[in-house]
Protein backbone atom coordinates (compact mmCIF):
# COMPACT_ATOMS: atom_id res chain seq x y z
CA UNK A 1 0.00 0.00 0.00
CA UNK A 2 1.30 3.42 -0.87
CA UNK A 3 1.88 6.17 1.68
CA UNK A 4 -0.56 8.60 0.13
CA UNK A 5 -3.23 7.43 -2.30
CA UNK A 6 -5.57 9.77 -4.10
CA UNK A 7 -8.37 8.23 -6.13
CA UNK A 8 -10.55 10.13 -8.61
CA UNK A 9 -10.43 13.28 -6.57
CA UNK A 10 -12.91 15.86 -7.83
CA UNK A 11 -13.56 19.28 -6.40
CA UNK A 12 -15.98 21.70 -7.95
CA UNK A 13 -16.84 25.20 -6.84
CA UNK A 14 -20.30 25.69 -8.27
CA UNK A 15 -19.81 24.98 -11.94
CA UNK A 16 -16.03 25.33 -11.89
CA UNK A 17 -14.10 22.06 -11.83
CA UNK A 18 -11.02 22.96 -9.80
CA UNK A 19 -9.87 19.35 -9.57
CA UNK A 20 -11.22 16.87 -12.10
CA UNK A 21 -10.79 13.16 -11.45
CA UNK A 22 -7.21 13.29 -10.19
CA UNK A 23 -5.52 10.07 -9.11
CA UNK A 24 -1.97 9.43 -7.98
CA UNK A 25 -0.03 7.62 -5.32
CA UNK A 26 3.02 8.54 -3.38
CA UNK A 27 5.55 6.31 -1.63
CA UNK A 28 7.12 6.97 1.73
CA UNK A 29 10.29 9.01 1.39
CA UNK A 30 9.41 10.35 -2.03
CA UNK A 31 9.69 13.96 -3.10
CA UNK A 32 7.08 14.93 -5.64
CA UNK A 33 6.80 18.22 -7.50
CA UNK A 34 3.39 19.49 -8.49
CA UNK A 35 3.45 21.96 -11.36
CA UNK A 36 1.01 23.62 -13.71
CA UNK A 37 -0.12 27.04 -14.86
CA UNK A 38 -1.92 29.45 -12.54
CA UNK A 39 -5.44 28.28 -11.85
CA UNK A 40 -4.62 24.66 -12.65
CA UNK A 41 -5.92 23.56 -9.24
CA UNK A 42 -2.65 22.85 -7.45
CA UNK A 43 -3.46 24.69 -4.25
CA UNK A 44 -7.02 23.34 -4.34
CA UNK A 45 -5.53 19.84 -4.46
CA UNK A 46 -3.45 20.67 -1.37
CA UNK A 47 -6.51 22.09 0.35
CA UNK A 48 -8.47 18.92 -0.39
CA UNK A 49 -5.73 16.60 0.81
CA UNK A 50 -5.12 18.58 3.98
CA UNK A 51 -8.84 18.69 4.74
CA UNK A 52 -9.44 22.43 4.45
CA UNK A 53 -11.85 21.86 1.57
CA UNK A 54 -14.38 19.06 1.59
CA UNK A 55 -13.97 17.07 -1.62
CA UNK A 56 -16.85 16.73 -4.08
CA UNK A 57 -16.03 13.11 -4.79
CA UNK A 58 -13.11 10.71 -4.63
CA UNK A 59 -11.04 9.16 -1.89
CA UNK A 60 -7.83 10.09 -0.11
CA UNK A 61 -5.91 7.53 1.91
CA UNK A 62 -2.98 8.62 4.03
CA UNK A 63 -0.75 6.08 5.72
CA UNK A 64 -3.45 3.43 5.55
CA UNK A 65 -6.21 5.65 6.87
CA UNK A 66 -9.11 7.07 4.90
CA UNK A 67 -8.87 10.83 5.48
CA UNK A 68 -11.37 11.90 2.82
CA UNK A 69 -13.95 13.25 5.24
CA UNK A 70 -11.70 14.20 8.14
CA UNK A 71 -11.40 17.80 9.29
CA UNK A 72 -8.18 19.70 8.69
CA UNK A 73 -7.07 19.52 12.32
CA UNK A 74 -7.67 15.77 12.40
CA UNK A 75 -5.63 15.27 9.23
CA UNK A 76 -2.87 17.41 10.72
CA UNK A 77 -2.79 15.31 13.87
CA UNK A 78 -2.24 12.20 11.75
CA UNK A 79 1.03 13.73 10.61
CA UNK A 80 0.23 15.70 7.50
CA UNK A 81 1.53 19.25 7.63
CA UNK A 82 1.43 22.00 5.05
CA UNK A 83 2.57 25.52 4.40
CA UNK A 84 0.57 28.30 2.79
CA UNK A 85 1.38 30.19 -0.35
CA UNK A 86 0.46 33.56 1.04
CA UNK A 87 1.40 34.04 4.63
CA UNK A 88 -1.02 36.41 6.31
CA UNK A 89 -0.01 37.21 9.84
CA UNK A 90 -1.59 39.75 12.12
CA UNK A 91 1.89 40.14 13.53
CA UNK A 92 1.14 39.11 17.08
CA UNK A 93 3.53 36.19 17.21
CA UNK A 94 7.31 36.08 17.17
CA UNK A 95 9.15 33.52 15.08
CA UNK A 96 9.76 31.29 18.07
CA UNK A 97 6.13 31.52 19.20
CA UNK A 98 4.99 30.67 15.70
CA UNK A 99 7.06 27.50 15.64
CA UNK A 100 5.85 26.69 19.16
CA UNK A 101 2.26 26.62 17.91
CA UNK A 102 3.32 23.77 15.64
CA UNK A 103 5.14 22.01 18.47
CA UNK A 104 2.08 22.26 20.72
CA UNK A 105 0.40 19.69 18.51
CA UNK A 106 2.61 17.03 20.06
CA UNK A 107 2.94 18.30 23.62
CA UNK A 108 0.97 20.15 26.24
CA UNK A 109 4.00 21.45 28.06
CA UNK A 110 5.14 24.98 27.15
CA UNK A 111 8.74 24.26 28.13
CA UNK A 112 8.87 21.19 25.89
CA UNK A 113 7.31 23.13 23.02
CA UNK A 114 9.86 25.90 23.50
CA UNK A 115 12.76 23.46 23.60
CA UNK A 116 11.57 21.73 20.43
CA UNK A 117 11.04 25.06 18.67
CA UNK A 118 14.56 26.06 19.58
CA UNK A 119 15.90 22.82 18.13
CA UNK A 120 14.06 23.31 14.87
CA UNK A 121 15.04 26.96 14.52
CA UNK A 122 18.65 26.09 15.19
CA UNK A 123 18.49 23.26 12.71
CA UNK A 124 17.14 25.56 10.00
CA UNK A 125 19.57 28.34 10.92
CA UNK A 126 16.74 30.61 11.97
CA UNK A 127 17.57 30.94 15.66
CA UNK A 128 18.93 34.47 15.21
CA UNK A 129 15.43 35.55 14.25
CA UNK A 130 13.68 33.88 17.21
CA UNK A 131 12.47 37.11 18.77
CA UNK A 132 11.53 38.93 15.56
CA UNK A 133 7.93 39.38 14.57
CA UNK A 134 7.12 37.24 11.56
CA UNK A 135 5.58 40.21 9.80
CA UNK A 136 8.89 42.10 10.01
CA UNK A 137 10.88 39.46 8.14
CA UNK A 138 11.84 39.25 4.48
CA UNK A 139 9.69 37.03 2.29
CA UNK A 140 12.46 34.46 2.16
CA UNK A 141 12.75 34.26 5.93
CA UNK A 142 8.95 34.12 6.30
CA UNK A 143 8.81 31.14 3.97
CA UNK A 144 11.42 29.33 6.01
CA UNK A 145 9.55 30.16 9.20
CA UNK A 146 6.38 28.62 7.78
CA UNK A 147 8.40 25.48 7.03
CA UNK A 148 9.81 25.50 10.56
CA UNK A 149 6.29 25.87 11.96
CA UNK A 150 5.06 22.93 9.92
CA UNK A 151 8.06 20.89 11.07
CA UNK A 152 7.13 21.65 14.68
CA UNK A 153 4.29 19.16 14.40
CA UNK A 154 6.73 16.36 13.41
CA UNK A 155 4.97 15.63 10.13
CA UNK A 156 5.30 12.42 8.16
CA UNK A 157 4.15 14.16 5.00
CA UNK A 158 4.86 17.79 4.26
CA UNK A 159 2.99 19.74 1.60
CA UNK A 160 4.88 22.89 0.58
CA UNK A 161 2.91 25.48 -1.34
CA UNK A 162 5.25 27.71 -3.35
CA UNK A 163 7.98 28.16 -0.81
CA UNK A 164 10.31 29.64 -3.44
CA UNK A 165 7.94 32.14 -5.01
CA UNK A 166 9.21 35.70 -4.93
CA UNK A 167 12.74 34.77 -3.87
CA UNK A 168 16.01 35.77 -5.53
CA UNK A 169 18.43 33.12 -6.85
CA UNK A 170 20.52 33.03 -3.67
CA UNK A 171 17.45 32.63 -1.54
CA UNK A 172 16.16 29.89 -3.83
CA UNK A 173 19.47 28.08 -3.38
CA UNK A 174 18.99 28.41 0.39
CA UNK A 175 15.45 27.15 0.44
CA UNK A 176 16.43 24.28 -1.83
CA UNK A 177 19.01 23.24 0.75
CA UNK A 178 16.38 23.50 3.46
CA UNK A 179 13.98 21.30 1.48
CA UNK A 180 16.71 18.74 0.86
CA UNK A 181 17.65 18.80 4.53
CA UNK A 182 14.05 18.27 5.62
CA UNK A 183 13.60 15.47 3.14
CA UNK A 184 16.89 13.64 3.46
CA UNK A 185 18.03 14.27 7.01
CA UNK A 186 14.70 14.60 8.77
CA UNK A 187 13.08 11.89 6.70
CA UNK A 188 9.87 13.67 5.73
CA UNK A 189 7.99 12.75 2.60
CA UNK A 190 7.52 15.97 0.66
CA UNK A 191 5.19 17.22 -2.01
CA UNK A 192 5.77 20.70 -3.32
CA UNK A 193 3.97 23.13 -5.55
CA UNK A 194 6.44 25.30 -7.36
CA UNK A 195 6.80 27.59 -10.32
CA UNK A 196 10.56 27.84 -10.05
CA UNK A 197 11.51 25.13 -12.51
CA UNK A 198 15.18 24.77 -11.67
CA UNK A 199 14.11 23.95 -8.12
CA UNK A 200 11.38 21.46 -9.01
CA UNK A 201 13.42 19.68 -11.64
CA UNK A 202 16.48 19.46 -9.40
CA UNK A 203 14.94 18.13 -6.22
CA UNK A 204 11.90 16.11 -7.32
CA UNK A 205 11.92 12.38 -7.82
CA UNK A 206 8.72 12.61 -9.73
CA UNK A 207 6.64 15.45 -11.17
CA UNK A 208 2.88 15.67 -11.55
CA UNK A 209 1.45 18.23 -13.94
CA UNK A 210 -2.01 19.76 -13.62
CA UNK A 211 -3.79 21.86 -16.20
CA UNK A 212 -7.34 23.22 -15.86
CA UNK A 213 -7.98 20.89 -12.97
CA UNK A 214 -6.85 17.74 -14.74
CA UNK A 215 -3.73 15.70 -14.36
CA UNK A 216 -2.10 15.85 -17.77
CA UNK A 217 1.19 14.14 -17.05
CA UNK A 218 3.23 12.34 -14.43
CA UNK A 219 6.78 11.06 -14.53
CA UNK A 220 10.39 11.73 -13.67
CA UNK A 221 11.63 15.29 -14.22
CA UNK A 222 13.48 14.47 -17.44
CA UNK A 223 10.41 12.94 -19.04
CA UNK A 224 8.17 15.77 -17.95
CA UNK A 225 10.54 18.39 -19.35
CA UNK A 226 10.31 16.71 -22.75
CA UNK A 227 6.61 15.95 -22.70
CA UNK A 228 5.04 17.95 -25.57
CA UNK A 229 1.71 18.31 -23.78
CA UNK A 230 3.40 19.79 -20.70
CA UNK A 231 5.49 22.11 -22.85
CA UNK A 232 2.40 23.35 -24.58
CA UNK A 233 0.36 23.79 -21.41
CA UNK A 234 2.93 25.14 -19.08
CA UNK A 235 6.67 25.07 -19.58
CA UNK A 236 6.60 26.99 -22.83
CA UNK A 237 8.95 26.64 -25.73
CA UNK A 238 11.47 29.09 -24.35
CA UNK A 239 12.15 26.91 -21.33
CA UNK A 240 12.93 23.98 -23.59
CA UNK A 241 15.15 26.06 -25.83
CA UNK A 242 17.08 27.40 -22.85
CA UNK A 243 17.72 23.90 -21.69
CA UNK A 244 19.12 23.22 -25.16
CA UNK A 245 16.35 20.80 -26.10
CA UNK A 246 14.59 20.27 -29.38
CA UNK A 247 11.01 21.29 -29.87
CA UNK B 1 3.68 21.86 38.65
CA UNK B 2 4.88 23.51 35.47
CA UNK B 3 1.57 25.37 35.34
CA UNK B 4 2.12 26.92 38.77
CA UNK B 5 5.68 27.81 37.88
CA UNK B 6 4.50 29.48 34.69
CA UNK B 7 1.75 31.39 36.49
CA UNK B 8 4.31 32.85 38.89
CA UNK B 9 6.92 33.51 36.23
CA UNK B 10 6.93 37.08 34.93
CA UNK B 11 10.55 36.97 33.80
CA UNK B 12 9.76 37.71 30.15
CA UNK B 13 8.90 41.31 31.09
CA UNK B 14 11.70 43.87 31.29
CA UNK B 15 12.86 44.84 34.73
CA UNK B 16 11.30 48.30 34.54
CA UNK B 17 7.85 46.73 34.10
CA UNK B 18 8.35 44.47 37.06
CA UNK B 19 9.33 47.39 39.27
CA UNK B 20 6.25 49.36 38.17
CA UNK B 21 4.03 46.32 38.67
CA UNK B 22 5.54 45.69 42.09
CA UNK B 23 4.94 49.30 43.15
CA UNK B 24 1.34 49.17 41.95
CA UNK B 25 0.78 45.87 43.79
CA UNK B 26 2.15 47.38 47.00
CA UNK B 27 0.00 50.48 46.51
CA UNK B 28 -3.11 48.32 46.04
CA UNK B 29 -2.30 46.37 49.20
CA UNK B 30 -1.82 49.41 51.42
CA UNK B 31 -4.29 51.82 49.81
CA UNK B 32 -7.07 51.37 52.41
CA UNK B 33 -4.65 52.10 55.25
CA UNK B 34 -4.25 55.70 54.11
CA UNK B 35 -7.02 58.20 54.64
CA UNK B 36 -9.39 58.13 51.69
CA UNK B 37 -12.89 59.21 50.82
CA UNK B 38 -15.62 56.60 50.43
CA UNK B 39 -15.92 57.82 46.85
CA UNK B 40 -12.28 56.95 46.19
CA UNK B 41 -12.78 53.55 47.82
CA UNK B 42 -15.83 52.82 45.68
CA UNK B 43 -13.88 53.84 42.58
CA UNK B 44 -11.00 51.53 43.52
CA UNK B 45 -13.38 48.59 43.99
CA UNK B 46 -14.96 49.34 40.61
CA UNK B 47 -11.49 49.51 39.11
CA UNK B 48 -10.58 46.07 40.45
CA UNK B 49 -13.92 44.57 39.37
CA UNK B 50 -13.63 45.90 35.86
CA UNK B 51 -9.99 44.83 35.64
CA UNK B 52 -11.09 41.26 36.26
CA UNK B 53 -13.96 41.55 33.78
CA UNK B 54 -11.40 42.84 31.32
CA UNK B 55 -8.96 40.00 32.03
CA UNK B 56 -11.73 37.54 31.26
CA UNK B 57 -12.71 39.38 28.10
CA UNK B 58 -9.05 39.49 27.09
CA UNK B 59 -8.68 35.70 26.93
CA UNK B 60 -11.18 35.29 24.12
CA UNK B 61 -11.34 38.85 22.82
CA UNK B 62 -7.69 39.82 23.10
CA UNK B 63 -5.62 36.68 22.67
CA UNK B 64 -8.26 35.05 20.48
CA UNK B 65 -9.38 38.15 18.58
CA UNK B 66 -13.08 37.28 18.96
CA UNK B 67 -14.68 40.59 19.89
CA UNK B 68 -17.36 39.83 22.41
CA UNK B 69 -19.87 42.54 23.32
CA UNK B 70 -22.14 40.41 25.49
CA UNK B 71 -20.27 39.92 28.74
CA UNK B 72 -23.07 41.54 30.77
CA UNK B 73 -25.21 38.41 30.46
CA UNK B 74 -22.61 36.53 32.52
CA UNK B 75 -22.38 39.32 35.07
CA UNK B 76 -26.13 38.82 35.43
CA UNK B 77 -25.94 35.04 35.75
CA UNK B 78 -23.30 35.27 38.48
CA UNK B 79 -25.02 38.10 40.32
CA UNK B 80 -28.51 36.63 40.26
CA UNK B 81 -27.37 33.10 41.14
CA UNK B 82 -25.67 34.41 44.26
CA UNK B 83 -28.51 36.78 45.18
CA UNK B 84 -31.29 34.24 44.65
CA UNK B 85 -29.47 31.53 46.58
CA UNK B 86 -28.66 33.84 49.46
CA UNK B 87 -32.11 35.40 49.75
CA UNK B 88 -34.21 32.29 49.20
CA UNK B 89 -32.12 29.54 50.73
CA UNK B 90 -29.46 31.37 52.73
CA UNK B 91 -26.68 29.75 50.73
CA UNK B 92 -23.43 31.65 51.31
CA UNK B 93 -21.34 33.35 48.66
CA UNK B 94 -18.50 30.82 48.64
CA UNK B 95 -20.99 28.10 47.62
CA UNK B 96 -23.18 30.09 45.28
CA UNK B 97 -20.20 31.61 43.46
CA UNK B 98 -18.99 28.25 42.02
CA UNK B 99 -22.59 27.35 41.18
CA UNK B 100 -22.87 30.68 39.39
CA UNK B 101 -19.75 29.80 37.43
CA UNK B 102 -21.31 26.46 36.56
CA UNK B 103 -24.52 28.07 35.25
CA UNK B 104 -22.59 30.74 33.39
CA UNK B 105 -20.27 28.22 31.77
CA UNK B 106 -23.22 26.02 30.75
CA UNK B 107 -24.91 29.06 29.22
CA UNK B 108 -21.65 29.98 27.49
CA UNK B 109 -21.60 26.57 25.80
CA UNK B 110 -25.19 26.99 24.64
CA UNK B 111 -24.37 30.45 23.29
CA UNK B 112 -20.82 29.79 22.18
CA UNK B 113 -21.37 26.60 20.27
CA UNK B 114 -23.56 28.10 17.55
CA UNK B 115 -22.20 31.65 17.77
CA UNK B 116 -18.62 30.69 16.99
CA UNK B 117 -19.82 29.62 13.57
CA UNK B 118 -19.93 33.37 12.98
CA UNK B 119 -16.93 35.57 12.47
CA UNK B 120 -15.83 39.13 13.10
CA UNK B 121 -18.57 41.73 13.36
CA UNK B 122 -21.31 39.12 13.01
CA UNK B 123 -20.04 37.37 16.09
CA UNK B 124 -19.89 40.66 18.00
CA UNK B 125 -23.46 41.58 17.01
CA UNK B 126 -24.76 38.14 17.94
CA UNK B 127 -23.21 38.37 21.41
CA UNK B 128 -24.97 41.71 21.95
CA UNK B 129 -28.26 40.13 20.94
CA UNK B 130 -28.00 37.10 23.23
CA UNK B 131 -27.04 39.32 26.14
CA UNK B 132 -30.02 41.60 25.61
CA UNK B 133 -32.39 38.66 25.22
CA UNK B 134 -31.20 37.14 28.49
CA UNK B 135 -31.69 40.50 30.17
CA UNK B 136 -35.27 40.62 28.86
CA UNK B 137 -35.90 37.11 30.14
CA UNK B 138 -34.62 38.05 33.59
CA UNK B 139 -36.86 41.11 33.59
CA UNK B 140 -39.98 38.95 33.43
CA UNK B 141 -38.74 36.02 35.50
CA UNK B 142 -40.20 36.03 39.00
CA UNK B 143 -37.56 33.74 40.52
CA UNK B 144 -34.91 36.40 39.95
CA UNK B 145 -37.22 39.19 41.04
CA UNK B 146 -38.30 40.21 37.53
CA UNK B 147 -37.77 43.86 36.61
CA UNK B 148 -37.58 45.01 40.22
CA UNK B 149 -34.60 42.77 40.81
CA UNK B 150 -33.42 41.55 44.17
CA UNK B 151 -32.30 43.22 47.33
CA UNK B 152 -29.99 41.72 49.89
CA UNK B 153 -30.67 43.44 53.17
CA UNK B 154 -27.65 43.44 55.46
CA UNK B 155 -29.80 43.79 58.59
CA UNK B 156 -30.75 40.12 58.40
CA UNK B 157 -27.15 39.11 58.81
CA UNK B 158 -24.51 40.08 61.28
CA UNK B 159 -21.80 41.84 59.33
CA UNK B 160 -18.96 41.34 58.91
CA UNK B 161 -20.14 38.00 57.56
CA UNK B 162 -17.21 36.50 55.69
CA UNK B 163 -19.12 33.42 54.56
CA UNK B 164 -21.96 35.36 52.93
CA UNK B 165 -19.76 38.30 52.03
CA UNK B 166 -21.98 40.81 53.80
CA UNK B 167 -20.06 43.79 55.10
CA UNK B 168 -20.87 47.33 56.10
CA UNK B 169 -17.41 48.76 55.53
CA UNK B 170 -16.09 48.74 51.99
CA UNK B 171 -12.59 47.83 53.10
CA UNK B 172 -13.59 44.17 53.42
CA UNK B 173 -14.98 44.13 49.92
CA UNK B 174 -11.82 45.81 48.75
CA UNK B 175 -9.55 43.05 50.01
CA UNK B 176 -11.82 40.27 48.73
CA UNK B 177 -11.86 41.67 45.21
CA UNK B 178 -8.14 42.43 45.43
CA UNK B 179 -7.57 38.74 46.17
CA UNK B 180 -9.57 37.79 43.08
CA UNK B 181 -7.62 40.39 41.12
CA UNK B 182 -4.25 38.81 41.97
CA UNK B 183 -5.57 35.32 41.22
CA UNK B 184 -6.86 36.62 37.88
CA UNK B 185 -3.47 38.09 36.96
CA UNK B 186 -1.72 34.81 37.79
CA UNK B 187 -4.28 32.84 35.81
CA UNK B 188 -3.92 34.98 32.69
CA UNK B 189 -0.15 34.87 33.10
CA UNK B 190 -0.41 31.09 32.95
CA UNK B 191 -2.98 31.15 30.16
CA UNK B 192 -0.96 33.28 27.77
CA UNK B 193 1.92 30.78 27.94
CA UNK B 194 -0.24 27.64 27.85
CA UNK B 195 -1.06 25.52 24.85
CA UNK B 196 -4.57 26.92 24.71
CA UNK B 197 -3.17 30.45 24.83
CA UNK B 198 -0.88 29.75 21.90
CA UNK B 199 -3.69 28.09 19.99
CA UNK B 200 -5.87 31.16 20.47
CA UNK B 201 -3.15 33.49 19.27
CA UNK B 202 -2.59 31.30 16.25
CA UNK B 203 -6.33 31.38 15.51
CA UNK B 204 -6.28 35.16 15.69
CA UNK B 205 -3.32 35.14 13.31
CA UNK B 206 -4.79 32.87 10.66
CA UNK B 207 -7.56 30.30 11.16
CA UNK B 208 -6.67 28.06 8.23
CA UNK B 209 -3.10 27.96 9.37
CA UNK B 210 -4.24 27.08 12.88
CA UNK B 211 -6.38 24.26 11.51
CA UNK B 212 -3.51 22.82 9.54
CA UNK B 213 -1.44 22.81 12.73
CA UNK B 214 -3.87 20.42 14.34
CA UNK B 215 -5.93 22.99 16.24
CA UNK B 216 -9.64 22.35 16.61
CA UNK B 217 -10.48 26.02 16.10
CA UNK B 218 -14.13 25.84 17.11
CA UNK B 219 -13.43 23.87 20.28
CA UNK B 220 -10.55 26.15 21.30
CA UNK B 221 -12.84 29.18 20.96
CA UNK B 222 -15.69 27.58 22.90
CA UNK B 223 -13.31 26.50 25.68
CA UNK B 224 -11.75 29.93 26.00
CA UNK B 225 -15.14 31.60 25.91
CA UNK B 226 -16.06 29.46 28.93
CA UNK B 227 -12.91 30.61 30.74
CA UNK B 228 -13.74 34.24 30.01
CA UNK B 229 -17.25 33.59 31.27
CA UNK B 230 -16.01 32.15 34.56
CA UNK B 231 -14.01 35.33 35.26
CA UNK B 232 -17.03 37.50 34.63
CA UNK B 233 -19.40 35.33 36.62
CA UNK B 234 -17.19 35.40 39.74
CA UNK B 235 -17.17 39.17 39.74
CA UNK B 236 -20.91 39.15 39.03
CA UNK B 237 -21.45 37.12 42.22
CA UNK B 238 -19.26 39.56 44.11
CA UNK B 239 -21.21 42.45 42.59
CA UNK B 240 -24.46 41.09 44.07
CA UNK B 241 -23.06 41.02 47.60
CA UNK B 242 -21.30 44.35 47.20
CA UNK B 243 -24.05 46.40 45.57
CA UNK B 244 -26.81 44.46 47.39
CA UNK B 245 -29.51 45.84 45.13
CA UNK B 246 -29.41 44.35 41.68
CA UNK B 247 -31.81 44.64 38.80
CA UNK B 248 -31.40 43.28 35.27
CA UNK B 249 -31.66 46.70 33.64
CA UNK B 250 -28.46 47.86 35.40
CA UNK B 251 -26.49 44.70 36.00
CA UNK B 252 -26.97 43.33 32.50
CA UNK B 253 -27.04 46.51 30.49
CA UNK B 254 -25.30 46.88 27.16
CA UNK B 255 -23.18 49.66 28.69
CA UNK B 256 -21.46 47.13 30.93
CA UNK B 257 -20.64 44.84 28.01
CA UNK B 258 -19.26 47.68 25.96
CA UNK B 259 -17.29 49.13 28.84
CA UNK B 260 -15.64 45.75 29.50
CA UNK B 261 -14.56 45.35 25.88
CA UNK B 262 -13.57 48.98 25.58
CA UNK B 263 -11.29 48.92 28.60
CA UNK B 264 -9.43 45.89 27.41
CA UNK B 265 -9.06 47.36 23.93
CA UNK B 266 -7.92 50.74 25.20
CA UNK B 267 -5.33 49.22 27.52
CA UNK B 268 -4.19 46.66 24.98
CA UNK B 269 -6.08 43.60 23.84
CA UNK B 270 -4.00 40.46 23.93
CA UNK B 271 -1.59 41.66 26.58
CA UNK B 272 -1.41 40.78 30.25
CA UNK B 273 -1.53 44.33 31.58
CA UNK B 274 -3.89 45.80 28.97
CA UNK B 275 -7.19 45.32 30.81
CA UNK B 276 -5.72 46.68 34.04
CA UNK B 277 -4.36 49.76 32.28
CA UNK B 278 -7.69 50.27 30.51
CA UNK B 279 -9.68 49.94 33.72
CA UNK B 280 -7.22 52.22 35.50
CA UNK B 281 -7.98 54.97 32.99
CA UNK B 282 -11.64 54.49 32.24
CA UNK B 283 -13.09 53.70 35.66
CA UNK B 284 -11.87 56.88 37.40
CA UNK B 285 -12.83 58.82 34.27
CA UNK B 286 -16.31 57.31 34.37
CA UNK B 287 -16.76 57.92 38.10
CA UNK B 288 -15.63 61.52 37.96
CA UNK B 289 -17.52 62.27 34.78
CA UNK B 290 -20.68 61.02 36.41
CA UNK B 291 -19.98 62.93 39.57
CA UNK B 292 -19.06 66.07 37.73
CA UNK B 293 -21.60 66.04 34.94
CA UNK B 294 -24.37 64.22 36.76
CA UNK B 295 -25.49 67.44 38.33
CA UNK B 296 -25.67 69.26 35.02
CA UNK B 297 -28.96 68.54 33.35
CA UNK B 298 -28.75 67.54 29.74
CA UNK B 299 -25.22 66.19 29.90
CA UNK B 300 -26.11 62.79 31.30
CA UNK B 301 -25.17 60.69 28.28
CA UNK B 302 -21.91 62.44 27.57
CA UNK B 303 -19.75 59.63 28.96
CA UNK B 304 -21.04 57.39 26.16
CA UNK B 305 -19.95 59.95 23.59
CA UNK B 306 -16.52 60.06 25.16
CA UNK B 307 -16.25 56.24 25.06
CA UNK B 308 -17.24 56.22 21.41
CA UNK B 309 -14.53 58.79 20.72
CA UNK B 310 -11.96 56.65 22.52
CA UNK B 311 -12.95 53.55 20.50
CA UNK B 312 -12.46 55.44 17.26
CA UNK B 313 -9.16 56.90 18.41
CA UNK B 314 -7.77 53.55 19.52
CA UNK B 315 -8.76 51.70 16.38
CA UNK B 316 -7.35 54.43 14.16
CA UNK B 317 -4.06 55.07 15.97
CA UNK B 318 -3.01 51.74 17.44
CA UNK B 319 -5.39 48.78 17.39
CA UNK B 320 -3.38 47.09 20.10
CA UNK B 321 -4.06 49.90 22.53
CA UNK B 322 -1.80 51.64 25.00
CA UNK B 323 0.28 48.54 25.60
CA UNK B 324 0.69 48.23 21.83
CA UNK B 325 2.19 51.72 21.76
CA UNK B 326 4.57 50.86 24.62
CA UNK B 327 5.75 47.73 22.80
CA UNK B 328 6.15 49.58 19.52
CA UNK B 329 8.34 52.22 21.12
CA UNK B 330 10.45 49.53 22.77
CA UNK B 331 10.92 47.64 19.53
CA UNK B 332 12.02 50.78 17.78
CA UNK B 333 14.53 51.52 20.53
CA UNK B 334 15.99 48.05 20.36
CA UNK B 335 16.53 48.00 16.62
Amino acid sequence: MAFLEVYNLTKSFGGLMANDDISFTMEKGELIGLIGPNGAGKTTLFNCISGLHPVTSGRIIFDGEDITSLKAYEVARLGLARTFQVYVASGDLTVEENVMVGCFMRTRSPSQARARAYEILKDLNLHDLSDSMVSELTVAAQKRVTMATALGSDPKLLLLDEVAAGLNPNEIEEIMDTIRHVHEDLGATVMLIEHVMELVMKVSHRVIVLDSGEKIAEGDPENIANNPQVIKAYLGERYVRERGGEI
Amino acid sequence: MEAIKNALDFSDFPRLDLIVVGLIAVFLLVFPVFPHSSFAMATMIQFLMFSIYGMGWNTIGGYGGQVDLGKAQYVGIGAFTTAVMLIRWDIPFWFSMPIGIFFAVCWSFIIGYPLFRLKGHYFAIATIATSLVLKDIFEVWDLVGAARGLEISPIKYSPPDFLRLIFIEDIYYYYVILGFFFVGILYVNWFRKSRLGFQLRSIKDNEDMARSLGINVHLAKVKTYAIATAFVSVVGSFHACYIKNIEPADTMSLDISILIALMAMLGGAGSLWGPVIGAGILIPLKSYLKDWLGAQAGLVGIDLIIYAGIIMLVSAVEPRGIWGIVEKVRRRKRS
